[in-house]
């Protein structure tokens, strides 16, 4: 993999510095930026094939349609679904969780049943289950996250948890790469869960938002019912995100929305639905979004190879925690002890300065960091901090991205009296 | 944002804040915190003729939201309750003279609405 070729492929990055201004992106676990292939996908489909899905019997509908569905089979073929039937475009990975809370959750659980999820959950993956807990009388339990208490900075860890599987576990519903943490399984640990949990009869959902640029994601060697993520971590635009619903299910899941296109047959007193995926997806969808990720999809099978991405991002992981740890009152949450971590991201504070005021003075550096509680609040809590400073990697940041990272931090720590 | 838009007079605010203190019985107290990125802001103070006579608080957080308070509490002295209940966002940009985008604009703003809630409240209770 030509890592240069690639970052080329990103159009933003030369045009900002073509205008002049630094340009250090690290913060593609907030959303990736698109390579030229895609974003000329959107402009291709508004200036050539524009026209609405499964209606139009005219050259540009049936084209249109032929491009939407293909994306779906290219999405499909990607986290190695059994048919494209089982991928229901969404508006990204929380509506694909709310969808599955809404229709298949709240009509399939019932008091005293247990959805077991991580301390590690994203807010998306935690407050729509929150309100099925309310409507349905069912448990939430946790997967606790610990760490390490002999490490000051923190290295994580979870414990057995398939010992929290009862027979009462009606869903799992966990992360599959935290977006505070990074990697938060052990080798097997997920698979071993996964497998304990189905043995009990529950179902499976994996929010898989942070995962789907930075690792091979596959439905079927998981053994998963359900699956979330969203186009514009993977390269693709917003507004358009996946829902992998297994086939056994699709029988039982509820429609999340009414109205067109979702019909078998409607009379003024009743309607039967259409089969999935149409059953799934009432309405016009976000048929450009879903082309400009289907492209997306191209873009990685035919420039990316998984293994390479996880060393490269390992590399810069690894260079940038080494400068790190260097940092007398900085504090690091996350793996950091582990012999080989999966680098796509690392937070911190640095006592003294708040996680804004770094993030802010980066800004003004033309780095961009996020910061704050990254949507995890009661994580963020558990594990002793109020606000994080957040880089992040994608396939395009180079080694040059963390070097001036580092440069611009110690200025920073200065500027705030740290150093 | 960078070290030119933490302006000297914001930042020696921060690091040498006005009012940083509490006050014996007060007329007026409010506090709020802002979880999205953990900024706190508690302002108290007492009332004359209609008129703030002494105010102090208490906070932790950013460069922004406590240099703001500084320079809210300095600018509030004097000013009679109506006066800094008519107080706008502008009012405050104009204080910390740094131009901030939608996302720390909220962090400029926590004193204000921790003042005027705590006036409000004031007002209120003496009717």
């Amino acid at each position: 993999m030509d890592f240069k070729k690639i970052r080329s492929d990103f159009p933003i990055f030369s045009k900002i510095e073509q205008m002049g201004r630094k340009f250090v992106y690290l913060d593609s676990a907030a959303t990736t930026h698109k390579p030229q292939q895609v974003v000329d996908s959107i402009v291709d489909f508004y200036t050539l094939h524009n026209a609405n899905v499964h209606r139009g019997l005219y050259d540009s509908g049936e084209h249109a349609t032929a491009l939407y569905e293909g994306a779906r089979e290219k999405v499909a073929k990607f986290i190695n679904a059994k048919a494209s039937s089982e991928i229901i475009f969404t508006s990204g990975t929380t509506e694909s969780i709310n969808f599955v809370a809404q229709t298949w959750a709240v009509n399939n659980l019932k008091s005293g049943d247990e959805i077991l999820l991580t301390q590690a959950e994203h807010h998306a993956n935690l407050l729509p289950w929150q309100r099925v807990a309310k409507q349905t009388g069912a448990v939430l339990k946790f997967i606790p996250i610990f760490c390490h208490p002999e490490l000051d900075s923190g290295s994580i860890q979870i414990n057995a948890p398939e010992h929290l599987v009862t027979p009462r576990t009606k869903l799992v519903a966990v992360t599959y790469i935290s977006n505070v943490l990074g990697d938060i399984w052990n080798q097997g640990q997920l698979e071993n869960l996964i497998k304990n949990a189905k043995a009990q009869g529950a179902k499976i959902l994996i929010d898989a938002a942070q995962a789907v640029a930075h690792r091979k994601v596959d439905v079927q060697a998981l053994d998963v019912d359900f699956i979330a993520f969203s186009g514009h971590k993977m390269f693709a635009p917003t507004g358009i995100g996946v829902l992998y619903i297994k086939s056994d299910l699709h029988d039982q899941v509820e429609p999340y929305k009414l109205g067109g296109g979702m019909v078998h047959s409607v009379s003024f007193e009743s309607a039967s639905w259409a089969k999935s995926p149409h059953k799934f997806e009432a309405g016009t969808p976000a048929i450009a979004q879903a082309i400009g990720l289907g492209v997306a999809v191209d873009y990685i099978s035919q420039n990316l190879n998984f293994d390479q991405i996880a060393e490269h991002e390992v590399f810069l992981y690894k260079k940038l925690l080494s400068e790190l740890v260097k940092i007398k009152k900085i504090r690091i949450a996350g793996n950091i002890s582990e012999a080989e971590p999966h680098g796509s991201m690392v937070c911190f504070t640095v006592d003294g300065v708040h996680a804004h005021d770094i993030a802010g003075y980066l800004g003004g550096k033309g780095i961009s960091v996020r910061a704050g509680h990254h949507c995890a609040q009661p994580l963020v809590k558990l594990l002793g901090f109020e606000s994080l400073v957040r880089v992040s990697f994608g396939v395009y940041n180079t080694e040059q991205d963390v070097d001036t990272f580092v440069t611009e931090l110690t200025e920073a720590l200065k500027f705030f009296g740290a150093l | 944002m960078s070290s030119k838009n933490y302006q000297e007079e914001l930042f020696e605010h921060f690091k040498y804040p006005c009012n940083k203190k509490s006050i014996e019985n007060p007329d007026f107290r409010a506090g709020q915190d802002n979880p999205s990125c953990g900024d706190k802001v508690a302002i108290e103070g007492k009332i004359s003729d209609n008129k703030i006579v002494e105010v102090g608080f208490s906070g932790s957080g950013c460069v922004i939201s406590q240099a703001a308070t500084s320079m809210l509490t300095e600018y509030c002295k004097g000013k009679t309750v109506d006066e800094v209940l008519a107080l706008t966002k502008d009012d405050i940009l104009n204080l910390v003279k740094i131009e901030l985008g939608p996302n720390r604009l909220k962090c400029a703003l926590l004193c204000l609405q921790v003042l005027q809630e705590a006036l409000l409240t004031f007002k209120s209770a003496k009717k």
